[in-house]
């Protein structure tokens, strides 16, 4: 497995320095016809960068990184890109994604010393948040075979919807939550974060003038061999039975007696012991399938879709209760596997810009999306169990309840201007809200997230605000963005960004990412303990 | 992007000519007399700090103090360029019906110049230059940077200090209701509403690679343009409100309404004609890019030429515009602005935007004009902003290209073609 590894990873190198010295001279080896080629048809570009991570915070927050050594992150990454032009309708698109990020000793002592019992705790890999498949991140091949026809085939992204920061129907492709910090894109953006999919997509042009555009596409299949989505509990398809936790995966403490909130004992037996498996679709049932039409009625923009398949999103995820037996003396073995179900979803979304109304200039732009999901899974719980605690639900003996959903989530974004803290007075201030709702219909006391026993309202708000802007001819960049919970839980996440006046290429940014509430088990709290600050050093080519 | 098959055109005829010189002369006859000092120029003489005072007026105040500092250039002969044809026949086919509406604007326009017969005694002259300004040729569709040598426009934003960023970009540009030689003419069906649409296709550096804007023009006065962002590093299309024209397109010096000179809703504005006038101009660029010193937004080679022009103020309506006062100097030849100077609301000097041109060619072969390179300085802050930006017209681009399917497919580092 290393030997293969490094092999890999020696072509790889290889590759890379043979294309990027092939951008200045080595085409000819490929003779005239080739070079001429490379030359026309052919584009280069990528970034290297490297984010390095500090715990701060006071010494609760230290927990989990508690040593001399307080780096919670140093990841390298290179992403090369290319883009082909064969022909006007024929052009392919294709990048690599290479990251190396040595991992630390401070996190894995501190996880060991926070799960119980400690002999099944056991660190990451070393190599856990490297990336170096030589399968392409991105692979597509855009074909254009009429100028109102679009077809894109090959490992892709797909993202629907309106919103910034946190996601609602950008749930096509799964994401990686394992790297970046929660509700921060001011560290890594949405398309970071996501994980491509092989598929097909189209899109035809029925209007143009209305943009009238009929959208289908279909994902057979869920390729990520590494299921970084479902790293919160358990085996984690590894087989070793070894518990391992991630670098954002909620707190330990929070999921030890979660056993219990499935089943009660056996006679004489009142320990529960969890035995989780990850549940992966078999084939040909992670396909996922979606068709979309968005038009314009006068300046108002909007969209009606439809998805149906294999829903991957980790915060989608439950535990279903397979079976209990007896385990060792005193204990009772829950038998629990971690799946997340096929899903319908009915999809719309919105933009229009707002000028003067009633005379009054708003000059703001008014953003929609909403999801619903009928019968949509849950875990759930009766609160109190045996000995106050939660304990497994009367009514629903796998721990599973269904209930339409419907998430939506209202944006307004302004630019405004404020001269007195602008160097320059007509460098506008961007302003962004948003207000992201869930609302569970029939809702039942007890339902829970799959991994915790707080419970979730029939709805669940957050708030999101963003400001961000330039200076100095936008060498200096402010961003800020924050999260609200209405429960008790917040998120802050400010980043100034510097692009040297000299190069266009070079960015350093300064990131924090905080979290805090009333408790770590829920919503943006889960993350409390957790504060850090990057440094973020981007070369772009 | 496909592209459709154009169709030859014919070339001109005897008599087209002499009509197309009528009426430019007609142009020229009844034009307002000129204001200001018309130095005495000649081909071949440098202009200097030791003769500054020669161009004084014929330039902007951040040029003259540079030549009074010691930049240097020569003099050459005018290039003369032609109307086109096709412009020429429709504005004698339809600018007799054209009138201003009770809000400054157009009614019965259809195509071509809407006001060719310019009377200094007029009351409304100068809302009319501007919106001849609005109207002038610009072909049926160009691509910005189409036709420099990457096919790309290149935009060097220049710090005080003299360092340098870069950013690459096209943008194609549709006029959907005044075409005169692709089909179908002169409008797309449809499309009777819309002035025009803009796709903005950002390429380097990397991080703004892909972004796309798709920007459209209404000819209804009170209907703001939509604007569309597609942001890669989302991968979403985002809306934007078009209302705050004045804001900076940082890091560029340019704001919405200086593209491409002045790019204002022309009934948002109070227009006066402040004479003809003669100015200094570069109507056939020797370099694309011009050469420059690195750090330096004026050409190290170029020379210029003496062109007449408008001199056309625009006061804004609205009280808190950014620019309460903008000068444009709009050449009589082509009807592209020169020059453009710009004063802030303490009435102090703000910004100098010269335009550069150079002939390009027609696919059927014919010369024309394009902007080639535009500055723009802040003589407040020092900072300035090149773009190279020739343009290749009539490319013949379907209209579905600006559409949002466009943004949708876009990936980092694509072109659209």
């Amino acid at each position: 497995m290393k030997q293969s590894r490094s092999r890999s990873l020696f072509l790889l190198g290889s590759l890379l320095s043979l294309l990027v010295a092939t951008t200045a001279q080595a085409y000819s080896i490929f003779g005239d016809e080739w070079e001429k080629f490379f030359k026309e048809h052919v584009t280069f570009g990528g970034f290297i960068e490297n984010a390095t991570g500090l715990a701060v915070g006071p010494s609760g927050d230290r927990l989990h990184f508690n040593t001399s050594n307080r780096f919670d992150m140093n990841r390298f990454t290179i992403q090369p890109e290319f883009n082909i032009k064969f022909t006007e309708e024929a052009k392919l698109f294709s990048s690599w994604r290479f990251v190396k990020e040595p991992r630390y000793n401070a996190e894995a002592k501190s996880r060991r010393r926070s799960v119980s019992p400690a002999s099944n705790a056991k660190p990451l890999d070393n190599t856990f948040y490297d990336e170096d498949s030589p399968k392409p991140w991105e692979l597509v091949l855009n074909l254009n075979p009429a100028d109102q026809l679009s077809i894109r085939l090959g490992r892709q992204f797909i993202s629907w919807g309106e919103t910034d920061g946190l996601r609602l129907l950008d749930v096509i492709n799964p994401q990686d939550n394992t790297f970046a910090p929660p509700g921060a894109p001011n560290l890594f953006n949405l398309d970071e974060t996501r994980i491509p999919s092989w598929g097909l997509r189209v899109l035809y042009t029925v209007q143009p003038v209305s943009n009238s555009i009929l959208e289908f596409f279909a994902l057979p299949g869920f390729d990520e061999a590494k299921q970084r989505v479902d790293e919160v509990l358990g085996s984690n398809d590894t087989g070793d039975l070894k518990v391992r936790y991630g670098r954002w995966s909620a707190h330990p403490e929070t999921r030890m007696p979660f056993g219990r909130m499935f089943t009660n004992g056996l006679a004489g037996r009142s320990t529960i012991i969890p035995s989780t498996r990850r549940q992966l679709p078999s084939a040909g049932d992670d396909w996922k399938i979606g068709t979309r039409i968005t038009h314009n009625i006068g300046s108002f923009n909007f969209g009606l879709g439809y998805i149906w398949g294999f829903n991957p999103q980790g915060a989608d995820m439950v535990f279903k209760l397979v079976s209990t037996s007896p385990g060792s003396p005193g204990t009772t073995i829950a038998n629990m596997r971690l799946i997340n179900d096929r899903t319908n979803i009915f999809a719309g979304h919105f933009n229009y810009a707002l000028g003067d109304v009633l005379g009054i200039p708003l000059n703001t732009a008014i953003r929609g999306e909403a999801a619903f999901y009928p019968d949509e899974p849950y875990n759930i719980s009766s609160f109190p169990g045996n000995s106050f605690r939660a304990g497994p639900h009367p009514k629903y003996p796998t721990g599973i309840t269904e209930k339409h959903t419907l998430r939506y989530a209202i944006g307004f974004d302004k630019s405004t201007f404020i001269p007195f803290l602008q160097d320059d007075p007509w460098r506008a201030f961007r302003l962004s809200f948003q207000i992201f709702q869930r609302v569970i219909f029939d809702h039942e006391d007890g339902i829970r997230p799959f991994s915790t026993a707080e419970k979730i309202n029939k709805v669940t708000t957050n708030l999101t605000f963003r400001i961000s802007t330039g200076y100095f001819g936008d060498t200096i960049l402010p961003d800020i963005f924050l999260g609200y919970d209405p429960d008790g839980y917040w998120v802050a996440n400010p980043a100034i960004t510097y692009v040297p006046p000299w190069s266009e290429k070079i960015k350093f940014s300064l990131v924090g990412a905080m979290y805090g509430g009333h408790n770590k088990f829920k919503s943006f709290g889960f993350f409390d303990e957790k504060d850090s600050m990057f440094l973020k050093m981007r070369y772009q080519f | 992007m496909k592209f459709k098959a154009r169709k030859p055109l014919s070339n001109f005829s005897g008599s087209d000519r002499l009509r197309a010189l009528s009426l430019f002369l007609i142009f020229i006859f009844f034009s307002p007399k000129s204001y200001g000092a018309e130095a005495d120029l000649k081909p071949g003489e440098t202009i200097g700090p030791q003769n500054w005072q020669k161009v004084q007026g014929m330039v902007g105040e951040n040029l003259l103090n540079r030549i009074k500092a010691g930049y240097t250039f020569q003099i050459k002969e005018p290039k003369i360029y032609h109307p086109l044809k096709e412009y020429v026949e429709a504005t004698e086919k339809y600018s007799d019906k054209v009138r201003l509406g009770p809000s400054g604007e157009l009614l019965n326009y259809v195509v071509g110049q809407p006001f060719p017969k310019i009377d200094p005694g007029d009351p409304q002259i100068g809302l009319k230059i501007a919106w001849n300004f609005f109207w002038r040729w610009l072909g049926d569709d160009y691509k910005t940077g189409g036709a420099t040598k990457e096919g790309k426009i290149n935009r060097f934003v220049i710090e005080r200090d003299g360092a340098e960023r870069r950013a690459d970009l096209v943008s194609y540009f549709l006029f959907p209701r005044t075409r005169y030689l692709l089909n179908p003419k002169p409008v797309i069906p449809g499309y009777e509403n819309i002035d025009y649409m803009q796709l903005r296709v950002d390429s380097y550096p990397r991080d703004e690679s892909g972004t796309t804007t798709l920007e459209i023009r209404y000819d209804d006065p009170k209907k703001a343009d939509d604007l569309y962002i597609y942001i890669p590093s989302i991968r979403r299309i985002r809306r934007a409100t078009t209302t705050q024209r004045c804001q900076t397109l940082a890091p560029s010096e340019f704001n919405l309404d200086d593209i491409n000179s002045f790019n204002g809703k022309i009934t948002d504005f109070n227009y006066k004609l402040l004479g003809s006038k003669k100015m200094l101009a570069n109507m056939a660029q020797a370099n694309l890019p011009y050469h420059r010193k690195q750090g330096d937004y004026l050409p190290l080679d170029e020379k210029w030429e003496v062109v007449d022009t408008y001199a056309l103020e625009i006061t804004p309506k609205d009280s808190s515009y950014c620019y309460p006062r903008k000068v444009i100097h709009i050449n009589k030849m082509t009807g592209d602005n020169v020059l453009a100077q710009m004063w802030d609301k303490r009435g102090e000097y703000w910004k100098e935007l010269i335009g550069f041109f150079t002939p390009v060619k027609l696919p059927d072969g014919r010369d024309v004009w394009s902007v080639g390179d535009v500055s723009i300085v802040n003589v407040q802050n020092g900072r300035s902003t090149i773009v190279t930006a020739t343009r290749a017209y009539n490319r013949g681009y379907p209209a579905s290209m600006w559409s949002l399917a466009t943004l949708q497919r876009m990936m980092r580092g694509e072109s659209i073609e």
